[in-house]
């Protein structure tokens, strides 16, 4: 296990290097002389003023050497200052957006595929009830609406006629004109403090999973369902930042909730569908016969042999998700007004702001690297098939 | 009709474990019904080993997944009874069956490779059983043990309870599926098709090997088969099954020198015989019919050289043949001297 993750991780590395060069090549080559292109059209520039700013910008040298240069001051963590927010570094500009684009994605990705794994568990183990038809039928339809026009409808619906949700942004302005924290500060908060929270949850439920005593088995499930509230509740309320904090904490989950809602609504039914054909196959395998003829409780046999196995095709299908969360992300910030990385990816790239188009599109780089790196190692953990084997 | 009993003294005096009576058992399909287990009867002592023969698709699996009440879930049982020490297992409710099941009757499958679940060791697979069933339960060292003296028992290293499915061998995984149906002490095994999988040489170690574990347990056996010369090495008794039916029943010794029916008389046919008497090589033409539509009469009558205008019509019972052999057969008495039907 070791030494395939560790050769994954270097592959990894390879990977982006080869991402990030043909990035850079593609924006920095294509579009042309950034400084040409932004005065060309003014005649009043003297071509002395244009000579510096050039200098200025390393943008007379060379292609190869300012490639040289770019890709040495990446790995020393300098990627460089925004064109248009001259001189803010490109680090800062993306250290404030990327929190805000995880946290909302991890959010939806978490939900929707929890949904739909249930969802699609229940329509396969309940094949022909009255239930999975319907529960099919709103699945499918879900999954196939425009985003862009299903999440206009929603806002329509939450926020204006039923007013009980916010329109779009990820906070209230007004609530936070005197606040003693960063947005970033209290997102960065949240984001570990429900990561931590969620991990203790799905931890206990796989133990609960490998247990044969039944007691335990039910203690460990909701004892984690009850840890991690009981740990939510504790930072929130209990510890003095927290307390400090969870009025604007509050503030973002509650910006928060219909855009999770809409990409949940959206994207379970394909993960339902997925998850129902996965059980169906594991279903009709030799071994739920076994379980059956073992004398498990049916519970037992859907749990822990049928849903388990089942999983497998599911958690494969979190690399496309994780694509997914990227390019419909851009849509998703588009449409709820969420200053994330969408945002800043069109932006850059439509005023050719390319040290933070290539910052930007580096670190989706690096997300879609490690997504498909954590969703690679989890497949190991659940697949002993796929693992190096110990034994010789 | 009553289930043919072996009578008391040819079975050493056990006491019948399991005894099958009249069981119907149809699958229902969009195409119609399928007749699949048709008035089934048979007796099993304890202790015993029967064999169950029959081409592919004649209802073998069907009548044992019913012991176990593990037919798929378009099965429905007609009538019938499934009785294991005096109570009608179609009587119980799904909790109480669940009881009997492994506890007492325990299965190795068909295809038994794919038995295990690939993403579980091997052993706690087993113990997972082992916990469901042992009441007082037993301890995490107990049962470790009692894992490692079964793997011994199955001729496998007990560190192999640690790997998982893939990392064994087909023989490997198929003799752990031994030591997993033998973890909760059942009184019978039901063996389906146990070795299909397998090399030759392999299938007759793993055969040896369950025989013998058989004899020095004191298990019941029911092994199934559609290889008649594999069955014999290895029962007591034999029933052999064609088109949803028993054709014939009785003591391995009786019906393989003198198979009394002409499906089994075929079936046996086909196998050189070395040490039975020398028989004419005869083949079995054709494939079992399609249950949806069974054949009239005798469901044999297609496929027999041998057919009469009556077994076109009627459907023959099981008749004694012998001291401790059943056939169902009009012309059952003339059967074991037939050579190729007049012309
Ligand atoms: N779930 C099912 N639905 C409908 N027909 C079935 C089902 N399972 C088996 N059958 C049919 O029942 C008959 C007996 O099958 P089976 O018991 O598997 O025979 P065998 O084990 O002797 O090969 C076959 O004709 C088969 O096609
Ligand atoms: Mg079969």
């Amino acid at each position: 296990m070791l030494r395939y993750v560790i050769r994954r991780l270097i592959q990894m590395v390879f990977l982006f290097l080869a991402f990030l060069t043909v990035t850079w090549f593609l924006l920095y080559i294509l579009p042309g002389d950034a400084v040409a292109l932004k005065y060309a059209g003014n005649p009043n520039i003297p071509p002395e003023a244009r000579e510096v700013a050039l200098q200025r910008l390393g943008l007379d040298k060379p292609v190869l050497i300012q490639f040289r240069d770019y890709m040495v001051n990446f790995f020393q963590g300098d990627l460089g200052v925004s064109f248009n927010q001259y001189p803010r570094p490109v680090t800062e500009i993306i250290g404030e957006r990327l929190p805000r684009t995880l946290v909302l994605f991890l959010a939806a990705l978490v939900t929707y595929y929890w949904a739909g794994f249930l969802a699609g568990k229940y329509l396969a183990w309940r094949r022909g009830s009255r239930g999975e038809m319907l529960i099919t039928v709103s699945g499918v339809g879900l999954y196939s609406l425009f985003l862009p026009f299903f999440a206009l409808m929603m806002i329509w619906l939450f926020s204006v006629q039923l007013d009980l949700l916010p329109i779009s942004k990820f906070l209230d302005p007004e609530k936070w004109r005197d606040a003693p924290f960063m947005a970033n500060e209290v997102f960065m908060r949240l984001f570990w403090v429900t990561l931590t929270a969620a991990i203790a949850m799905f931890a206990a439920s796989f133990a609960a999973l490998r247990t044969n005593n039944r007691r335990l088995e039910r203690t460990l499930r909701w004892g984690g369902i009850a840890l991690a509230a009981l740990w939510f509740l504790f930072y929130w309320f209990g510890t003095p930042s927290g307390q400090d904090m969870r009025v604007y904490a509050g503030d973002i989950g509650y910006h928060m909730v219909l855009p999770v809602l809409v990409l949940t609504l959206i994207n379970f039914g394909g993960v339902m569908l997925l998850t129902r054909s996965s059980m169906l196959e594991t279903l009709r395998e030799d071994y739920i016969l076994t379980a059956r003829a073992k004398g498990l409780p049916e519970g037992v046999v859907r749990d822990r042999h049928a849903a388990r196995t089942a999983l497998l095709p599911v958690v494969t299908s979190l690399v496309l998700a994780v694509a997914t969360v990227i390019d419909g992300g851009v849509i998703t910030e588009a449409v709820f007004s969420w200053p994330g990385m969408g945002e800043i990816l069109i932006s850059s790239v439509i005023s050719e702001d390319i040290p933070l188009a290539v910052g930007a599109f580096s670190f989706i780089g690096i997300m879609a690297l490690i997504g498909h790196f954590v969703v690679d190692v989890l497949y190991g953990v659940l697949d002993p098939r796929i693992r190096v084997t110990e034994h010789g | 009709m009553t289930a043919p009993k072996l009578p008391l003294e040819e079975s050493g005096g056990r006491a019948p474990l399991l005894e099958v009576d009249g069981l119907v058992m149809r699958y229902d399909t969009e195409a119609g019904e399928v007749s699949a287990v048709e008035n089934v009867s048979f007796a099993l002592a304890r202790g015993e080993a029967m064999g169950l023969v029959g081409e592919s698709g004649c209802g073998k699996t069907s009548v044992a997944l019913s012991l176990l009440r593990l037919a798929p879930e378009n099965a429905r049982y007609q009538s019938g009874s499934v009785r294991w020490e005096g109570v009608n297992l179609l009587d119980l409710s799904d909790q109480q069956m669940r009881e009997y099941r492994w506890a007492e009757i325990s299965m190795v499958f068909q295809g038994a490779m794919n038995a295990w679940n690939p993403v579980y060791r091997v052993g706690a697979q087993i113990r997972e059983a082992m916990d469901q069933h042992f009441d007082p339960p037993l301890g995490s060292s107990e049962t470790e043990q009692r894992i490692d003296q079964l793997f011994q028992l199955v001729g496998l290293d007990p560190a192999v309870q640690r790997r998982y499915p893939h990392e064994l061998s087909g023989g490997m995984r198929q003799r752990a599926v031994i030591a997993m149906a033998l973890s909760c002490d059942p009184k019978l095994i039901i063996a389906d098709e146990p070795t299909t999988a397998l090399d030759v040489i392999v299938q007759a170690q793993i055969l040896e090997e369950l025989k013998e574990i058989q004899q020095d347990l004191g298990l019941s056996i029911l092994y199934i088969s559609h290889d008649m010369a594999v069955i014999a090495q290895v029962t007591d008794t034999i029933g052999v099954m064609y088109a949803g039916k028993m054709v014939e029943f009785g003591s391995t010794q009786e019906v393989f020198h003198r198979p009394s029916h002409p499906y089994s008389f075929l079936l046996l046919s086909s196998i050189p015989s070395v040490t039975g008497p020398r028989r004419r090589p005869m083949s079995l033409e054709g494939t079992p019919p399609n249950l949806l539509a069974p054949p009239s009469g005798c469901r044999f009558h297609p496929r027999c050289p041998w057919a009469t205008e009556q077994c076109r019509q009627e459907e023959p019972p099981m008749m004694p043949i012998g001291p401790s052999q059943w056939a169902a057969c009009w012309n059952a008495e003339q059967v074991p001297q037939m050579g190729e039907p007049a012309p």
